[in-house]
């Protein structure tokens, strides 16, 4: 399949042999475990309960904002509800799904180790997320925040009358989560890769995690202190970022987004990091360009930490900065243009298969072009006055985000299925599904482009100045409604395939990759002899291989027929 | 082809070594590295902090000159001392534990958690006398400058100083001061914890020096950002 | 490449010596940062005497640092990834100071009511106090700060 060796040949234990999954059923075995896959398993049902979470204050926001004059909410609960949704989403769900749970589970397959650097380290990282997550939860349900997910002072830190400390203190011990997962990567793929796996071999996706991991490691301390200054100020009725002792609210401002312009690129990294996987394998074709997606991963790493002024445009910056942030923001599209255009050159000529990952990952390549592309609008200072803070905004970042992320997530989550629980679940459903989330997207944050360089602002719960904006708004609930189907039904079928799917080969997909080296569900140390990597990953024959070797044995048996119907000739 | 390598690699007679490495080399060097990449957050952690006092500072020059100079710089060189004679210890502990000299390595932890003693003790003083003419951050404050910082703080008989700016040092100062002093108490528990486990004869420390050296970077950057603390607020020149 | 090799695993063990003499070199330069700070040097070119003080204040400091990363902490004998991380955090640092470039070029934009103000660069309306004429006869007529 690929140019790996597994020395003995021997690729796939027997069928009842014991896996990751079944070598112990003990909760202990579980809560107190250090094998990476069981971790990424436990942020997988954590995850997937914080994301319900938020989606359900998604829903109750589409839901208010149906008519013009508010439905249910009062102005206070509403920020509430948005502010519950933005904190969950971004510091409980996209900074930690991707990378904890497909980044833990398959950083070590990926690259021939037993398990990560640290384990106890990585469950300890899972702890911490859930103390976290815990806190955020109790803060939301003993009063909640009401100051969105920014945090923005003085609001926040002086006249917001809502559980911010609390709150504040859960993002604080979910970012040590981060951090952590963060160090575990980078050592793990400096230090632990199989003999003959050179960085140039490496997936694309480890190289996208490792990018991922430097700004995890490097930004989110920022935000740490940031965010705990902000409880230092409310628990001191002390004002270091507003002006009352002679501070500085936009000083707030840089520090928050130094750290948040690096975590939207931690949320989107992993997703292109899947991407790049799927979209290979699914049009059984080398990647077009593998250095340069793979330098495009680090300079979006590094040219990320240098755009976090273009969230503040109207800040009462300095201008000159703006400029400068403006230019670079430009330049920051550009590897991620790259990647795209990569990933449409892996595709053509390729031997596309339609099945239900690769229906996500080019969901993807649509959905991201538009979101990166509305990005640039918000990019440039001067158009940006005008859409700074409307719907606009919004739906870029949901584009972005829900697109990017979440479609990466889900197929990330298909195509992974059977290695990870060693069941097959119905592809059938699964490409409608795809289909369905991308039908239902688009419905619902399309229109709220719309309505955005119309004038609605964000963070509105009424908007009885312009009733006109209604019917977007309700296109926008009807397409959230299409878009909750869509999330919802793999939670079904995904788990059904736990009881009544077929048992999953090792490489069901017939794709490329160590990971489909070894069994599915895999071994607790992964594989049974150290894999020793010949050759690059993505080495595809550009005929299908399995028409190559039909097409030989058909040669063959040819042959054999010829030789079988002249015998004289051969034995004189 | 290549060299099969077998499934086991030896873990059993080198229990140091943990499953998911090849060998003795590949763990050491991985913590070391690991323990690094856990210090750049560190610098990035306080390194904001120090940001937020560099912008501050070039702002209010005067005030923060002012609100500093009931700062004792005799305290602090001696704790500044303190911090580097310990720094020294904890290195001829990792030295020790190298030597595998284990006696040695418990005794110099030791004086490195005496120093550190030391260290908060002075810290205690120092925030008393603080604490004692209300300039400690908060709503109450010093409101009068003339009584908390004395004659430079007045100018031709009109105080020099503005008090909210000087709130704006204090709130630094124990901020930045304090979470230093939470590193050093969470050092302290780290070396008491390694103390007992060399104590106790622990395949952990003794088998492999390396947790030892992790424990030791970490105490050395502790002091690496006293090394910036201590110039920046108590040897501050006076702006003219 | 190999990720299993441990020609980078020194165990390079330092004399005490080393150790000793570094010690002494940072409680020296400690002395000699507190004693510099008693005296009010002298301006050099365009930057005043307070900024020499500070920057010789500072150059100390990050001279002891350099002692303790390089020798305490090991560096100097350390694999090269390992010094990449040591950079890594301080250069990520120099980056967050990029935000003084905020602060540094506000004035240059000429705000009414906002007039730059001679100590410093946060942004503070001009008091009450100072009433600003309109610039000329064709202002709208809009009362901004009066």
């Amino acid at each position: 399949m690929s140019s790996t060796v597994i020395p003995s040949g021997e690729l796939q234990p027997h069928v009842d042999e014991t896996n990751y999954l079944n070598v112990s059923h003990t909760i202990s075995s579980w809560l107190l475990t250090g094998d990476h896959k069981r971790i990424a398993l436990l942020y997988l049902v954590s995850t997937s309960f914080f994301f319900f979470l938020g989606s359900v204050a998604a829903g109750l926001i589409r839901y208010e904002l149906t008519s013009p004059a508010g439905v249910v909410l009062e102005s206070d609960t509403y920020n509430k509800v948005f502010s519950s949704h933005g904190i969950l989403m971004v510091f409980t769900f996209l900074v930690v799904a991707i990378p904890a749970i497909f980044g833990n589970f398959l950083v070590p397959l990926m690259i021939g180790a037993r398990d990560l650097a640290f384990p106890r380290l990585n469950l300890a990282s899972w702890y911490m997320y859930m103390t976290g997550g815990t806190l955020i939860l109790a803060g939301m349900v003993f009063g909640g925040v009401d100051t969105g997910w920014t945090f923005y002072t003085p609001y926040s830190s002086m006249y917001s009358n809502g559980q911010v400390t609390m709150v504040i203190i859960g993002i604080f011990i979910a970012g040590f989560s981060t951090i952590t997962t963060g160090i575990n990567f980078v050592v793990t793929i400096h230090k632990m890769r199989a003999p003959g796996m050179t960085w140039f071999r490496l997936p694309l996706f480890i190289w996208a995690m490792y990018a991922t991991s430097l700004m995890m490691i490097l930004a989110t301390p920022v935000v740490a202190i940031t965010l705990l200054l902000v409880v230092y100020e409310r628990t001191f009725k002390l004002p270091i970022f507003s002006p009352e002792l002679g501070g500085d609210p936009v000083l707030f401002q840089h520090l928050f987004w130094f750290y948040s312009h690096p975590a939207v690129y931690i949320m989107i990294l992993p997703a292109f990091a899947v991407i790049s996987e799927l979209i290979a394998n699914f049009s059984r074709k080398r990647i077009f360009g593998y250095h340069f997606v793979a330098f495009s991963s680090l300079a979006i790493a590094g040219l990320g930490f240098l755009v976090w002024g273009h969230h503040m445009f109207v800040s009462s910056q300095s201008m000159y900065e703006s400029i400068v942030f403006s230019l670079i923001s430009f330049l920051v599209a550009v590897p991620s243009a790259i990647k795209i255009f990569n990933w449409m050159a892996t595709m053509y000529k390729g031997n596309i298969r339609l099945q239900s990952p690769m229906i996500y990952a080019i969901a993807f390549l649509m959905i991201f072009t538009v979101g990166g592309l509305t990005g640039l609008f918000l990019g440039a200072a001067g158009t940006d006055i005008h859409l700074t803070a409307t719907y606009f905004v919004v739906a870029h970042f949901h584009y972005v985000m829900v697109g990017g992320t979440m479609l990466a997530f889900l197929g990330a989550l298909h195509y992974w299925w059977p290695k990870m629980t060693g069941r097959m679940f119905a592809d059938g459903i699964a490409r409608v599904n795809a289909v369905i989330v991308f039908i239902g997207f688009n419905l619902t944050f399309f229109p709220q482009f719309i309505v955005g360089w119309l004038g609605m602002p964000r963070r509105y719960h009424y908007y009885y100045f312009a009733p006109e904006f209604q019917a977007y708004h309700i296109m926008s609930t009807l397409g959230a409604s299409v878009l909750g189907l869509g999330f919802i039904l793999p939670a079904f079928y995904l788990t059904k395939s736990l009881f009544t799917g077929e048992k999953a080969s090792a490489n069901p997909w017939g794709a490329h990759g160590l990971e489909w080296e070894t069994s599915s569900p895999p071994p607790t140390s992964n594989f049974l002899e150290t894999p020793i990597v010949m050759d690059e990953v993505y080495d595809f024959d550009p005929v299908s291989d399995h028409a190559e070797d039909l097409r030989r044995i058909a040669e063959e048996q040819q042959r054999k027929l010829n030789d079988s119907n002249r015998p004289s000739e051969d034995h004189n | 082809m290549a060299a099969i390598t077998p499934a086991d690699h030896g873990h059993g007679h080198d229990s140091a070594l943990h499953h998911q490495f090849e060998d003795i080399g590949q763990q050491n060097d991985s913590y070391i590295v690991g323990m690094w990449v856990f210090l750049s957050t560190e610098v990035m952690f306080f390194g904001a902090l120090f940001f937020i006092y560099t912008l501050y500072r070039w702002n209010y020059q005067l005030d923060f000159y002012i609100a500093h100079e009931h700062l004792d710089v005799k305290l602090g060189a001696i704790n500044t001392t303190v911090l580097l004679f310990s720094s020294f210890t904890m290195v001829m502990a990792v030295q020790s534990a190298q030597l595998k000299k284990r006696m040695f390595v418990i005794g110099y932890l030791a004086v490195t958690l005496v120093c550190a003693f030391i260290f908060l003790t002075i810290k205690y003083f120092e925030y008393s006398s603080k604490l004692a003419d209300h300039l400690y951050p908060g709503a109450g404050f010093a409101t009068d400058g003339h009584a908390a910082f004395g004659e430079h703080a007045m100018e031709a008989g009109k105080l020099a100083v503005n008090m909210n700016h000087a709130q704006l040092f204090y709130s630094l100062y124990f901020g930045m001061t304090g979470l230093h002093a939470v590193h050093i108490i969470a050092g302290i528990l780290v070396i008491l914890a390694l103390i007992r486990l060399w104590f106790n004869k622990a395949k952990s420390v003794t088998l492999d020096y390396v947790p030892t050296e992790m424990v030791g970077l970490y105490w050395h950057f502790v002091d690496l950002v006293w090394i910036f603390l201590f110039p920046l607020f108590y040897l501050m020149p006076k702006p003219h | 490449m190999a990720s299993n090799s441990s020609h980078s695993h020194e165990h390079h063990i330092v004399s005490t010596g080393t150790y000793f003499l570094t010690l002494l070199a940072l409680v020296g330069l400690m002395i000699l940062t507190v004693w510099i700070a008693g005296f009010n040097l002298p301006s050099i070119g365009p930057f005043s005497g307070t900024v020499v003080n500070q920057v010789v204040a500072l150059v100390i400091a990050v001279a002891k640092a350099l002692l303790v990363i390089t020798i305490f902490m090991g560096v100097r004998w350390s694999s090269t990834l390992a010094k990449l991380w040591v950079a890594s955090g301080f250069v990520t640092l120099i980056l967050l100071f990029g935000i003084l470039g905020d602060y540094t070029t506000r004035h240059y934009e000429h705000q009414r009511g906002w007039e730059a103000r001679p100590d410093g660069a946060l942004p503070r309306s001009t008091p009450d106090e100072e009433v600003i004429p309109p610039a000329n006869a064709n202002d709208l007529n809009v009362k901004i700060r009066q």
